[in-house]
């Protein structure tokens, strides 16, 4: 019986697992190898356009000198996005798991307070924060003018990325926050109780009990923050719109090269090109997803 | 007991999925049905109308479709408006699902030979045999016939002008001038002494929307607009630089930054991250003098100043000769087109034919604050107080440039105004520099 459970038969194990691999090899694998095939020809938005097979010109194109500049920015700018929102978003909300894990008067009160981001949505959230960071009267604005200073926020070229790192942590906060409790309630009482009675202070208990045995949770915080982050293009283009410099990330690229044109210019669309940055971030996000699973499987492991 | 409890709700789990399947079936289905039409010629059925949006020209469509709903009771018109930087991806996802009958079409110009690879998406799509072939149509006569041979492509019409705007000029807040006892510059250094009066007087010279970026651009294209004055100064420069008989980083070039600088310079704080949106309002509030803006905009100043105070517009005074200052430069407006693909033929070219009709056409302009695209219209007073500026019309830069689609970005427009603190961090000679740079490797 334990062996077949919950299936007694394999039949619905077969149906089940096959209509999830044809849902998958559907709606995933093909249009993946369909974009892969897109990203060697000049594709455009427009249907009823020839579409010519050009090899890996727009391979050649995204890492030529004309624009390098563009494609070195948008890693870069991808790649400090990332990192940045990752490590924030982990040190914060494992503050925060641990704070709510404590027998708090309205503990769970403050959960749905915290999870409460989640919920909104892209969108609203950018909204909100285009709001609290509005240059005329906005409430950051008017508390700046307090100390008599002044800023253009999401129009700063300094400051448009480091304004929109914020906000994508604070929109991500929760479902790390629930991770990390889910972890914590794992945690045996017994193990602390046994390192109290050795000695141990609050913060060895925590360095020593809590953050090993929290392991796993650390590896699917990190891998989901990573890949949230390196895929994220929405906010930042409701936060600070398509063509900003200063906050232009691969997937943004992929998105105003495949769909959007840039406003006031005859430049078409082209998905082609557009397909050929999506298969270079693909690596990016495999390279870095791959690299950071097996460091923190090996410190698993170990532990 | 697992097994029983799996089998017992089986009956129950099939008849849901059953009736999920039906549902999702009927949905699609509903979802992909024909938008109707007739074959008798009389206009019926749906019409599916998408533009790229803006509060006046919205008002102005909403207008005609309401009339002509009127006059043909059989046709529905589904109107759907859609902001400028999601209207590409809009009217992709639209063709492709042959759900469009009547769509605005941008960038309907013969592309010149020094730039063939660079043709627009729309012009391509004409030429593939994407759009519907309106040269014989009777009601395209009524439109002026430079602004029809401006659009067309290799000979043929494939859409209807909409109006013209003017988008080199300044609105001005005729009581903070008049206040300060300054007067309309014709000059550059005229222009200056009028910046220089306002900041003496602690009044904030300009109000810009940089956050969205292309209104920062506007400055630009003034500038280009009095620094080359004519259609064919400017093609000339477009081609010089396709041929790289022109720099970026040449004297007047570099002076074009240097004014669009200038203006952003001085703009009230903030204006970097400031919403194009935000502007009329400040404007209308007193909140700084001027801004360089597109008479499109006028309808939305003019309701946020709610005649608290006069308003005026002149053209920017980028060169220090007042004739090379007399004119505005513009472009035709949301040009109509009709996709080979849509459903109901008969009732776009009907709504067409509607819409070119001077009765129904002078609603439209009066919504949208256009200039009228047919001679003979009458114009608002807006318009009318303009009219020494439009008399000889002169298309504005970006109408004549085409866009490198290998160059980088600081290559685009050019000229590189994005990269000019405070939208970036360059000066107009690094701007320039970083342009030229792109362009060069580009080929």
């Amino acid at each position: 019986m334990a062996d077949t459970f919950p299936f007694p038969k394999r039949t619905p194990v077969r149906v089940t697992f096959g209509i999830a691999m044809l849902l998958l090899g559907v709606f995933g694998f093909v249009p993946a190898v369909g974009v892969l095939v897109a990203s060697l020809t000049d594709l455009r938005g427009l249907p009823g356009l020839p579409i010519n097979f050009i090899g890996i010109q727009n391979y050649i194109d995204f890492f030529s000198p004309a624009k390098w500049a563009d494609s070195a920015n948008a890693l870069t700018n991808t790649i400090i996005f990332a990192f940045a929102s990752t490590v924030i978003q982990i040190v914060v909300a494992l503050a925060i798991a641990v704070l709510l894990n404590r027998k708090l008067k309205g503990r769970n009160f403050y959960r749905a307070v915290v999870f409460m981001p989640t919920i909104l949505g892209v969108t609203v959230t950018g909204l909100v924060w285009s709001l609290i960071f509005n240059v005329s009267g906005g409430p950051a604005a008017s508390v700046l003018s307090l100390f008599g200073a002044h800023s253009a926020f999401f129009g700063d070229p300094h400051l448009a990325l480091a304004l929109v790192i914020l906000v994508q942590v604070w929109m991500v906060l929760g479902v790390s926050v629930i991770i990390f409790l889910s972890g914590l309630q794992a945690v045996p009482e017994d193990l602390q109780e046994a390192a109290e009675i050795d000695g141990a202070s609050a913060w060895q208990r925590f360095r020593n009990v809590t953050v090993p045995l929290l392991a796993p949770s650390i590896t699917a915080n990190v891998l989901l923050g990573i890949v949230n982050a390196l895929q994220s293009y929405q906010l930042i283009y409701v936060l600070s719109g398509p063509n900003n410099r200063s906050t232009q990330v691969l997937s943004l690229l992929v998105y105003v090269q495949g769909f959007g044109g840039a406003s006031g210019t005859t430049l078409s669309q082209s998905q082609g090109y557009a397909a050929a940055v999506s298969m270079v971030q693909f690596v990016l996000v495999g390279i870095v997803s791959i690299i950071a699973l097996i460091i923190l499987r090996r410190r698993e492991a170990k532990l | 007991m697992a097994t029983t409890r799996l089998r017992g709700s089986t009956v129950i789990r099939r008849l849901l999925t059953g009736v999920a399947v039906v549902a999702t079936i009927g949905v699609l289905a509903a979802c992909s049905s024909s938008s109707g039409g007739s074959t008798d010629g009389k206009p019926s059925g749906k019409l599916q109308l998408l533009v790229s949006s803006s509060d006046a020209t919205d008002a102005g469509f909403r207008a005609i479709n309401a009339a002509f709903e009127k006059k043909y009771p059989d046709v529905d018109v589904v109107f759907s408006t859609v902001s400028n930087d999601n209207y590409p991806a809009t009217k992709s996802s639209r063709l492709t699902a042959g759900n469009l009958d009547l769509f605005v079409v941008k960038g309907m110009f013969e592309t010149p030979s020094y730039a063939k690879d660079s043709a627009t998406d729309d012009a391509r799509l004409a030429a593939a045999g994407g759009l519907v072939d309106l040269t014989k149509e009777s009601f395209l006569q009524k439109f002026t016939p430079t602004l029809l041979k401006s659009q067309a492509i290799d000979g043929k019409q494939y859409s209807v002008p909409t109006g013209v705007s003017y988008y080199t000029g300044v609105f001005y807040n005729k009581k903070i001038f008049s206040d300060n006892g300054l007067k309309v510059p014709t000059t550059w250094s005229e222009f200056t002494a009028v910046v220089d009066t306002l900041k003496a007087k602690g009044i904030t010279p300009f109000g810009m929307g940089g956050k969205d970026s292309w209104p920062a651009g506007l400055p630009m294209l003034a500038s280009v607009a009095s620094l080359y004055p004519n259609a064919a100064d400017k093609q000339q420069l477009a081609k010089d630089l396709w041929t790289n008989k022109a720099k970026l980083t040449d004297p007047t070039e570099v002076k074009v930054l240097q004014q669009t600088e200038y203006v952003l310079q001085n703009s009230q704080q903030g204006a970097a991250g400031a919403d194009y949106t935000s502007i009329p309002s400040g404007f209308a509030a007193g909140n700084f003098a001027m801004t360089v803006d597109g008479t499109w905009d006028q309808p939305t100043i003019d309701a946020a100043v709610a005649k608290k105070f006069d308003y005026g517009y002149f053209p920017f005074p980028g060169s220090d000769d007042a004739a090379d200052n007399a004119l505005l430069n513009g472009k035709t407006e949301l040009q109509l087109a009709i996709p080979t693909s849509a459903k109901n033929k008969t009732a776009a070219m009907a709504w067409l034919k509607f819409f070119s009709q001077k009765k129904n056409y002078e609603l439209f302009l009066e919504k949208s604050g256009f200039s009228s695209a047919q001679p003979d219209i009458s114009t608002s007073t807006f318009l009318q107080s303009i009219s020494k500026y439009t008399a000889t019309y002169q298309p504005a830069w970006d109408q004549i440039w085409f866009a490198n689609n290998k160059a980088g970005q600081d290559a685009v427009f050019p000229f590189n105004y994005p990269a000019l603190k405070p939208l970036g961090s360059d000066t107009p000679e690094q701007a320039a520099q970083a342009a030229q740079k792109a362009w060069t490797a580009a080929g």
